[in-house]
């Protein structure tokens, strides 16, 4: 069976479990809403400079919400010892990987698509104005955090103080992707395209997901069999 | 003396010939699974967050008497923050591994990454705070300067590697001795 | 060639050796049981030679194919401690997946037959969630053989199996010895195994104390062995 329809096997198989159960979407959508709602309890969310961090914003609800979903990736192949079944299948850890990280794209990115019109009703942003461009920089910016999420979610399964370390691993490397998102996200959701001196970010995106996705794709066997 | 020379550049300097260190380590030890490289890849990251760590504080006390503030978010600083959590989470990774020698390979893993990302945020926190950095007029006494710090910080890195074998050998004893 | 040759395995954790120099063979048909007390390292040999580690020295084939070879998974069924299906699907969606993974030419099909063969065919639509312990063990041995393979791993494949479920699993590994399939079971049920075992290969402190054709005081007394050879 080729590399792509074993990813997309797994993929269908997390997809379909989720659903099924709803755990991961539903703690994480709520977790979203609750922090949307403390934010503007600490900011006032129509004032202006409020407005002009709200990007930053929007990608620490992103970040914070999208770990409850990463954290289940490889987790969910805890009960029952599923995970040694999958690694005593014919499928490459890259294969496996690959699966669940699209998997867990799927399923962050629904919950960012829901939590964005929440966002906008709250802080009163245009954010449907440049809505390509900014579903662009939310796929760029939720691949990266899903690839990395994803790979420490198989480092960490399996580790003492699983919950605490995923997310202690994953923010400090997402920095690069974060910050780049953020910047774009301001200007987008204000109702202002992204400029050519703001291409750069893009391009760091482009190339961080790139990086971290090769490597990772390279080294989740070592990870997995040791 | 500026104090960028004084400090930042002898001491971020040894904590980037440190992170050079711990990813060869770590790139040797994935390959071979010898544990002399993994003790060595331990003993490179604590060297590179010590020396990290004193050039922050050093950092936030040049601030300080400049502006007042202990704090400011310009390129440099902002890069050594997030540097110094990068590898500091490697450090915890170990914590949380029991098995040996899945503890070494996953901080040899975590460690790649953690390499890899370095010149990513060093030119994100450039473009975010972009600011002129001043030209350095290199003389012998600030490369002796540089150089010392960073023997400094190798003695300290062969030091530590040692203490971590030794540490190594008597768990395998103490196993040993608790088997028979 | 022999279906499973692990030749001079040591294992490392950390410095110290878990396996030391294990040599041993199992020949095509033949059932190998791996004996020995807790901690002595049957779980860790069968872990690697099921893949899921790697030695620290030495080797293992397959068929003469290293174990995370694609190919030589394919010829592998393992059975662990953990049943490896998912409570959150249902059995037949279970077992169809693991026939997409390895590569069977009707995935459903195959999965109706083993539930069939199993006795869980009108449970098939059922959530293993709702399954009973029995019933999720009969699963696991379903998933372990639906692929057909030539070698079966099993770790303890007796404990904690209601009596339903080992004749179920004994039948089926009878069938696979008479069909010229190998089976390696790592056991602390000497009795069961040897019942099936035409070899033994006894562990002792990650050591290969004894290694050869079981042989009628074996059967007879389970404890021979041990005694014979072991710590008593």
């Amino acid at each position: 069976m080729g590399f792509f329809r074993q990813a997309g096997v797994i993929a269908a198989k997390d997809l379909r479990a989720e659903l099924r159960t709803k755990e991961a979407i539903n703690s994480s959508l709520a977790f979203a809403l609750v922090i949307l709602l403390m934010f503007s309890f600490a900011f006032d969310p129509l004032a202006d400079t409020t407005r002009e961090i709200s990007g930053g914003l929007l990608w620490i609800v992103f970040a914070f919400a999208g770990t409850l979903v990463l954290n289940r990736s490889f987790a969910r192949e805890l009960p029952n010892d599923c995970l040694d079944g999958l690694i005593a299948a014919p499928v490459s850890g890259a294969a496996l990987f690959l699966g669940k990280a699209c998997a867990s794209f799927l399923l962050v990115l629904g919950v960012q698509l829901v939590s964005l019109p929440v966002f906008g009703v709250f802080y009163n942003v245009p954010w449907t104005r440049q809505f390509p461009e900014l579903l662009l920089v939310l796929v760029l910016g939720t691949w990266g955090l899903t690839v990395v999420g994803t790979i420490s979610s198989a480092l960490t399964v399996n580790i003492r103080l699983r919950e605490l370390m995923l997310p202690m691993l994953t923010y400090p490397i997402l920095f690069p992707a974060l910050l780049g998102a953020m910047q774009l996200t301001a200007g987008l959701v204000a109702g202002n395209p992204i400029g050519p001196d703001e291409y750069g970010w893009l391009k760091m995106m482009v190339g961080f997901d790139v990086i971290y996705t090769a490597v990772s794709l390279a080294l989740v066997e070592t990870i997995l069999v040791g | 003396m500026r104090e960028d020379v004084l400090y930042y550049i002898p001491l971020g300097g040894t904590a980037a010939l440190a992170a050079v260190t711990a990813l060869i380590a770590s790139i040797g030890f994935l390959r071979t699974r010898n544990f002399r490289f993994d003790s060595l890849a331990r003993a490179a990251t604590e060297t590179l967050l010590a020396f990290l760590a004193a050039g922050i504080v050093s950092g936030c006390f040049v601030i300080h008497s400049a502006s007042g503030r202990w704090w400011t978010w310009d390129a440099r600083l902002t890069a050594a923050l997030v540097c110094w959590l990068l590898f500091a989470t490697c450090l915890m990774l170990r914590q949380a591994v029991e098995e040996p020698s899945r503890r070494a390979a996953f901080a040899a893993v975590w460690t790649v990454f953690a390499c890899l990302d370095v010149p990513l945020v060093v030119a994100t926190a450039a473009w975010w705070k972009p600011g002129k950095a001043l030209p350095i007029e290199w003389t012998w006494g600030r490369f002796g300067l540089l150089a010392a710090i960073a023997v400094v910080g190798g003695l300290f890195t062969v030091v530590r590697a040692r203490q971590e074998e030794a540490r190594r050998e008597l768990d395998s004893r103490r196993r040993k001795a608790f088997e028979s | 060639m022999s279906a499973v040759a692990v030749d001079g395995v040591w294992k490392f954790y950390g410095d110290y050796p878990a396996l030391r120099d294990i040599r041993l063979e199992a020949a095509p048909g033949t059932c190998l049981a791996l004996i020995g007390r807790n901690g002595a390292g049957k779980t860790t040999l069968l872990r690697i030679i099921a893949g899921f580690s790697r030695p620290g020295r030495g080797q293992v084939r397959i068929f003469g194919g290293e174990p995370r070879d694609t190919a030589t998974r394919r010829q592998v069924g393992f059975l662990g401690h953990g049943i490896s299906v998912y409570d959150e699907l249902s059995a037949i969606e279970n077992l169809t997946l693991y026939g997409r993974l390895y590569g069977l030419a009707d995935p459903p099909g195959a999965a109706r037959v083993w539930l069939e063969r199993t006795g869980l065919a009108r449970v098939a639509n059922g959530l293993v969630r709702e399954f009973s312990r029995g019933m999720r063990q009969r699963l696991a041995v379903a998933r372990a053989f639906l692929h057909e393979p030539r070698v079966l791993l099993l770790d303890e494949p007796f404990t904690a199996l209601d009596d339903k479920a080992i004749a179920v699993l004994s039948g089926l590994l009878r069938e696979a010895l008479a069909a010229g399939k190998t089976v390696v079971m790592s056991t602390h049920q000497l009795r069961e195994a040897l019942e099936l075992a035409s070899h033994v290969a006894l562990l002792v402190r990650g050591q290969l104390a004894f290694h050869g054709a079981s042989t009628p005081e074996m059967a007879a007394d389970p404890g021979y062995v041990y005694a014979r050879y072991g710590e008593g």
